[in-house]
């Protein structure tokens, strides 16, 4: 047996029991749970619960609210962190600069969101400074973006979380995809600095960065944490929905919540398969 | 201008958390507290606070985590990198990593109460792995690349054995590497909320878990230290790791 090989069985086995194992065991145990095949409350095989899921007016609200604040996330943190990254190009390349945007990288959603509560909340700093400044008589005059409708707290939170990441990662490409030079290609053809920086240089680094952004979309897309503390009693976000209809002491409600972790599962292993369609991994050809 | 109000807002955060942590009493609209205070600090440092131990249990399940996903990672890659379905197991790796902890961790919940490790330490340091080995995965499989898998071929014709191709060759040369994977994976296992909570059933008290339950408390000032501890590893890790891995480089 040649030393490549003998590294198969315990890899592949590992790979099995950590990987495929759990994941296909969840996802049947959802589908079979969904369906009324298992469970405390099972009577058979029926298909109430998914008529049910698919009635709710919670789970479409939720459905619809975890897509908007994935789309926002994705859409201000791809409009804040381009201009950024361009302005910023030359100064993170050197100095301390690139330290100081890195320190947030270090912050996990459950700091942040601790932090937007002082910040943002109707008695958080931001509402103070309001107050001192004459724009609000008091706590309740502050538009807090804490417990709002539109999750603006939630979506702020990680915008802010993901920004210097893809900061880093546009002045990465514009680099390694040499934009510039072909910005000065255009410029020599004809084209404006706007022109270039639209039709060229955009584009360019908005496809390459498409599976992170995708991937972004995916993380704010099943959020916990930050809208668990940030977010409405009602509508909820999936994850934070899902986890709700698991631990209610109603275990009728549990079906529901094992069909939208499995809903939830198949639309993020699509998203999953439709970014890596066509990606190399490591020396495949 | 602008790069001093990029710098300005990154570093906001740690200070308003940090006055946050030793702020005394903070009414509305004053913009700073009344007084500060270091009890909270001297509780936590001296062991007295309900915080020492969840800073223990955290950083020992983080650490198991990252030992066994960086190691387990380290040897599912070798086997994956050179599988003629690489693709397809390339993309199942994937799967635990993209979905939401939660959301698996509610459809694998099952699995954990058949083996009996719902609310034991054992259940969320496995729980953890899952997600973390994943990680580790898709980290080690470009680091196999055919130019290392040539070198073990070569230290084979010359004479030598696996052992010599891994402790001469292999394991150098993956110094670097091995350090980031540790670091990654305990940093994954470190932040770990939801899973912690679905799995150790609120019996298993690690940092994160913590920082809700003084926020649920109303007592913003112990969530503040807790989420300082919380942050204290990534800084350090962050730093060491530039300063290492430079050295190594």
């Amino acid at each position: 047996m040649s030393s490549r090989s003998s590294f198969e069985p315990i890899g592949l086995g590992l790979f099995l029991l950590l990987t495929v194992f759990p994941v296909a065991a969840s996802l049947l145990y959802a589908a079979l749970y969904g369906v009324g095949a298992v469970g405390l409350l099972s009577h058979g095989v029926t298909l109430d619960h998914w008529r049910r899921v698919a009635t709710s007016r919670e789970v479409w609200a939720s459905v619809a609210l975890s897509l908007y604040v994935a789309t926002a996330v994705v859409a201000l943190t791809a409009l804040l962190a381009l201009p950024l990254a361009l302005a910023l190009r030359t100064r993170l390349e050197s100095g301390f600069l690139p330290y100081i945007l890195a320190l947030p990288l270090a912050m996990p959603g459950t700091v942040a969101a601790v932090l937007a509560l002082q910040l943002l909340s109707g008695a958080g700093l931001l509402s103070r400074l309001a107050f001192r400044v004459g724009l609000t008589d008091g706590v309740s005059a502050f538009p807090s973006p804490v417990h709002d409708v539109a999750l603006l707290g939630v979506v702020a939170v990680h915008t802010a979380l993901a920004l210097p990441f893809f900061v880093f990662l546009f002045v990465n490409f514009y680099t390694s995809e040499r934009v510039d030079a072909f910005r000065t290609l255009a410029g020599c053809l004809g084209a404006s600095r706007v022109q270039g920086l639209l039709r060229v240089a955009l584009p360019i680094l908005l496809r390459r960065a498409a599976p992170s952004l995708t991937l972004l979309f995916v993380v704010a897309l099943g959020s916990f944490e930050v809208p668990l503390l940030l977010g409405r009693q009602t509508p909820q976000m999936l994850s934070v929905l899902t986890y709700r209809k698991y631990s209610l002491f109603d275990v009728a409600q549990k079906p529901e919540a094992y069909i939208l972790a499995l809903g939830y599962a198949v639309l993020v292993l699509g998203l999953v398969a439709m970014v890596f369609r066509g990606k190399r991994f490591g020396h495949e050809v | 201008m602008l790069a001093t109000v990029v710098a300005g807002l990154s570093v906001l955060p740690f200070l308003v958390l940090a006055l946050l942590s030793v702020a005394g009493p903070w009414e509305f609209p004053d913009l700073l507290p009344t007084r500060l205070r270091f009890d909270r600090w001297t509780a936590v440092l001296s062991g007295d606070s309900a915080l020492a131990p969840c800073l223990g249990l955290s950083l020992l399940v983080s650490t198991i985590v990252a030992l066994l996903a960086t190691s387990a990672g380290f040897v599912t890659a070798r086997a994956v990198a050179d599988h003629p379905r690489r693709r397809l197991l390339m993309l199942l790796a994937y799967l635990p990593f993209a979905a939401s902890p939660v959301i698996l961790g509610v459809c694998l919940l099952y699995v954990y109460i058949r083996l009996g490790l719902v609310a034991t330490v054992a259940g969320v340091v496995l729980s953890h792995t899952i997600f973390a080995y994943a990680f580790a995965v898709v980290f080690w499989v470009p680091f196999w690349n055919p130019e290392k898998l040539a070198y073990e071929d070569l230290v084979r014709t010359l004479g030598g054995t696996r052992g010599h191709a891994y402790r001469h060759v292999i394991l150098p040369l993956s110094k670097e590497p091995v350090l980031v994977c540790f670091l990654q994976t305990f940093l994954i296992s470190w932040f770990q909320y939801g899973l912690t909570l679905l799995v150790g059933g609120g019996k298993v008290d690690t940092l994160p878990l913590r920082v809700y339950a003084y926020v649920g408390e109303a007592n913003l000032g112990y969530a503040a230290v807790a989420s300082s501890l919380l942050l204290l590893p990534p800084l350090v890790l962050s730093w060491l790791n530039r300063r290492v891995i430079g050295r190594l480089a």
